[in-house]
């Protein structure tokens, strides 16, 4: 009954009379959207001919690349055309356009804005399980619930949780448990490493004579000044966290081995030419000489064990940066003769 | 005087058959949303039918394919006078994405009947479609008929 005295009342009206009489569509509503994304546009002018576009197409008709007419002031240039008939607007040869600005341009969706990026933060964390305690304090500094958590006896860190704030670094107790590594400038870090590596190696090679006097409980101390080779890695790259982050990784981890070689003891057995497994070592029959390429060798201590004579000489190194930084730091080497076993003895 | 009054009477009632040829069907749908309360279709006089012997105008969707080489050319010769043929979206002009190598497709739709319009767009907007329909049904309908067969 109420219904239909609520249709009664309806019929009444006026408004529903009058719309009854011209039922028309309201035209806003049946407007273009904005956001639409229509057949795309072409600048010809910014157009660098590379052929993305054509390729990532997935309509066979859509979109040719068509090359103007040469004229006597400048040669034709090649831009895409796209043809409406074939367009299915799905706006892929606008999103894979390189050119700066889009020679191609479709709708909004394609622009990839900065904020978006995989990678938020310039350093990742890791907890390295084999030097990680347990001790769980980086679990409660951490302020993202979930992002550090305990597995199999194992903490780890999610890192699609991981907000890189580097809590869990400040507060760990043991020093390279936790590890902040740079994820940008890959090849920069390697630059420096290499850089790193080869100068501690020719200051140990320079005091070679003080070395090789050393018996077997003698160690040998000396310090590398380091502002010459912070000024070399800065020219690799001007970041100077990154760069004494790396020198205290290299100082923490690398234990360098070093090979002498005495050739006035050399017998020529060439012994160690065929036990050598990079080749480095090699027999020069003219000059009856053997000799040893650095740039080969693996440190292998494989020749040290095989020479009868002691020509080879074997020592380890290691090395620390104190105090850690840049300006006031000296890495202290120590070097000590191998405790390997010798062929001659 | 018979002309002046079958035109008025063609004008506001126009009734159209829709017929996809082998498409995805996205096509058919937007056409759907054209019978929709938004769109609504039959405030201009347009009566959807799926019967080419009522179908002044014949909306074709789809890419032809083999089957439909045959039928397409059946069903436009079972339209009465004066008929309309309005393609919709890209399929009936180049095959689009269907008319890759090696695919059994046979567009465009004018190797086999004549097309009066043509709707680009993979699928159209309905607005589209409709202002085509609007735009070319009424007088074609209108001019075709005074022709004599």
């Amino acid at each position: 009954m109420s219904s239909v005295i609520w249709y009664l009342y309806e019929f009444a009206r006026k408004s529903w009379a009058e719309n009854f009489a011209v039922a028309k569509t309201n035209p806003e509503i049946v407007e273009t959207p904005e956001r639409f994304r229509d057949f795309p546009q072409v600048f010809p002018d910014y157009c660098i001919s590379c052929g993305a576009c054509t390729a990532a197409c997935p309509a066979p008709n859509a979109i040719k690349l068509v090359r103007s007419e040469d004229t006597a002031e400048e040669e034709g240039k090649a831009y895409p055309v796209i043809n409406n008939r074939g367009c299915i607007r799905c706006g892929f040869c606008a999103e894979v356009c390189p050119t700066d600005p889009k020679t191609i341009t479709c709708g909004e969706n394609h622009l990839i804005r900065e904020e978006f990026t995989i990678l938020p933060a310039d350093r990742m964390f890791i907890i390295d399980d084999y030097l990680c305690i347990r001790c769980k304090k980086c679990m409660k500094a951490c302020p993202v619930y979930g992002a550090i958590y305990e597995e199999d006896n194992k903490i780890v860190i999610d890192q699609s949780v991981c907000i890189s704030c580097g809590e869990c670094l400040k507060n760990c107790p043991v020093k390279g448990a936790v590890k902040g590594i740079y994820v940008a400038n890959v090849q920069e870090q390697k630059d420096i490493i290499n850089l790193t590596v080869n100068t501690l190696e020719e200051a140990i090679e320079e005091k070679r004579d003080d070395i090789s006097h050393l018996s077997d409980k003698e160690v040998y101390k000396f310090d590398l000044p380091i502002d010459e080779l912070v000024e070399r890695a800065r020219s690799i790259l001007a970041n100077d966290d990154l760069i004494l982050d790396t020198f205290q990784k290299i100082t923490d981890r690398l234990k360098l081995r070093i090979v002498t070689w005495d050739e006035d003891k050399c017998k020529k057995c060439r012994l160690c030419v065929d036990e050598c497994p990079s080749g480095a070592i090699t027999y020069d029959e003219k000059e009856d000489v053997i000799k040893r390429d650095t740039k080969k060798c693996l440190r292998c201590s494989t020749c040290y064990q095989t020479c009868p004579f002691g020509v080879a000489g074997y020592y380890v190194s290691r090395f620390l940066l104190d105090p850690p930084s840049l300006e006031e730091g000296v890495i202290h080497i120590t070097v000590k003769a191998s405790q390997l076993p010798i062929g001659a003895d | 005087m018979l002309d002046g009054l079958k035109d008025v009477v063609r004008k506001s009632s126009i009734h159209v058959c829709l017929i996809n040829t082998g498409g995805c069907n996205g096509c058919d749908i937007e056409v759907v949303a054209l019978l929709s309360p938004r769109y609504d279709l039959e405030q201009y006089g347009i009566y959807v039918h799926n019967n080419p012997r009522e179908a002044d105008v014949l909306l074709i969707t789809g890419a032809v394919t083999e089957q439909w080489k045959k039928n397409l050319q059946r069903i436009y010769a079972k339209a009465p006078e004066p008929k309309v043929v309005v393609t919709i979206g890209n399929c009936p002009l180049t095959g689009d994405v269907f008319n890759q190598e090696g695919c059994s497709v046979y567009a465009p739709v004018s190797d086999f009947i004549p097309v009066d319009a043509e709707i680009p767009g993979c699928p159209p907007r309905p607005s589209e479609i409709l202002a085509a329909i609007l735009a070319v049904g009424p007088d074609a309908i209108a001019a075709k008929g005074r022709q004599k067969p």
